[in-house]
């Protein structure tokens, strides 16, 4: 075969493909359109899944109790795709249910917050990964979830009450993150992220976008929604938020 | 008749080449309907600069389409299965290095949503992955034997 006419076509081939994807992803819905050039700062980073990390509830019951003066100590920081474990030092967690949405104007939330923070204080760092006893706990408490895994996942079923962050849709997590810094909330509160669990890294790219936009008490359910579903946890369906 | 010459038969050519394209348009039209979801398989690989898993995820499907393309209709065959061909080696390289990492991946190969498999049944996938890559291989060997063959006999003629 000739070289010159293989190479000829073999261009004309690769010209039309990248013409083509051009074209489509400049007509492409919001939820399927990609950024060019990408940003994946792990992207040669293999992660491995971490090790089981034990919940170890207190014996002092905290749902109804205010918020305890002294500080638990800070969640140990993670770095990158690496997270560190959790500090959990009190609380048994309560089974799981619907919570109400938490509102500002709620006299209640004052408390909650304290409560929230007193278990969880800020870390600073872009996540920090938690157990599903300590998602439960923080589920009751009304912490913010955001779920990281595709917005057709998410329809198909959530943790209720969370809202839908599908970081792999670039243009609408950029939105929604834009969204969430103008409501103006405490940046210093838990906010859980989830996937699907085990080897699943959208939770932590979540949170890295996150913790750039300012949020600064990222936990990531470690065990994502699968667990979610397998210890009996509120699920709702529908697109939601 | 010599086996080369049933093997390089045009009846059995213009199969081959058929059921290559359809394979690879199957392939890649999942991936041309959900860029993010192929992205999210190409970053899994762990292989790519991170500018380039989008440019990459969105090129790719659509070189496969125009390959399969390519090859059903007969334009360019002899092109479109060489570039067929080292498409599957690039691929059977990028599975087998995970592999040989322990990165258990879904292939995305005809479907671009995760699996939910444990870290065993992926790696036994990316063994069949590999395994049918290589008999794709041998389809295209077939299918080049069979263009060369057309092309010598073309130029015979002509002399």
């Amino acid at each position: 075969m000739n070289l010159r006419r293989f190479l000829a076509e073999a261009g004309a081939l690769a010209a039309l493909a990248i013409a083509c994807a051009l074209v489509s992803n400049a007509f492409a819905a919001k939820e399927r359109r990609l950024e060019l050039p990408g940003d994946y700062p792990a992207a040669f980073s293999v992660a491995r899944p971490p090790a089981p990390v034990p919940f170890e509830p207190a014996s002092a019951p905290a749902a109804a109790e205010p918020a305890a003066p002294a500080p638990a100590p800070a969640p140990a920081p993670v770095a990158g795709a690496e997270p560190k474990r959790p500090v959990v030092d009190r609380a048994p967690a309560p089974a799981p249910q619907e919570r109400p949405s938490a509102s500002p104007a709620s006299p209640s939330v004052p408390d909650r917050a304290a409560e929230l923070l007193a278990r969880f204080p800020a870390h600073g760092q872009p996540s920090v990964e938690i157990t599903g006893d300590a998602a439960a706990w923080l589920h009751a408490r009304g912490a913010l979830f955001l779920d990281a895994r595709r917005s057709k996942d998410f329809a198909e079923g959530h943790v209720a009450g969370a809202r839908s962050f599908p970081i792999w849709e670039a243009a609408v997590v950029k939105e929604r993150v834009e969204a969430l810094v103008a409501e103006g909330r405490d940046n210093t509160l838990p906010v859980v992220l989830y996937c699907t669990g085990g080897d699943c890294e959208d939770s932590h790219m979540l949170a890295q976008t996150l913790f750039g936009a300012g949020f600064e008490n990222l936990l990531v359910y470690r065990d994502g929604f699968p667990d979610w579903k397998a210890r009996g946890g509120a699920v709702a369906a529908g697109r939601g938020r | 008749m010599t086996l080369r010459d049933a093997l390089a038969h045009p009846w059995l050519t213009v199969r081959t080449q058929i059921a290559l394209g359809l394979f690879f348009v199957v392939a890649a039209l999942p991936k041309i309907a959900d860029p993010p979801g192929f992205a999210h398989m190409v970053y899994n690989y762990k292989m790519l600069p991170g500018p380039l898993v989008n440019a990459m995820a969105l090129v790719l499907p659509w070189a496969e389409l125009l390959m399969g393309v390519a090859l059903i209709a007969g334009i360019w065959r002899k092109t479109a299965a060489a570039l067929v061909g080292v498409l599957l080696v690039v691929f059977i390289a990028a599975i087998s290095f995970n592999l040989l990492r322990g990165n258990a991946i879904d292939c995305g190969c005809f479907d671009v949503t995760a699996a939910n498999l444990t870290r065993e049944q992926r790696f036994r996938d990316m063994w069949m992955v590999i395994l049918r890559d290589v008999g794709m291989l041998v389809l295209v060997a077939q299918g080049l034997l069979g263009a060369s063959r057309v092309e010598e006999e073309g130029e015979a003629s002509a002399i």
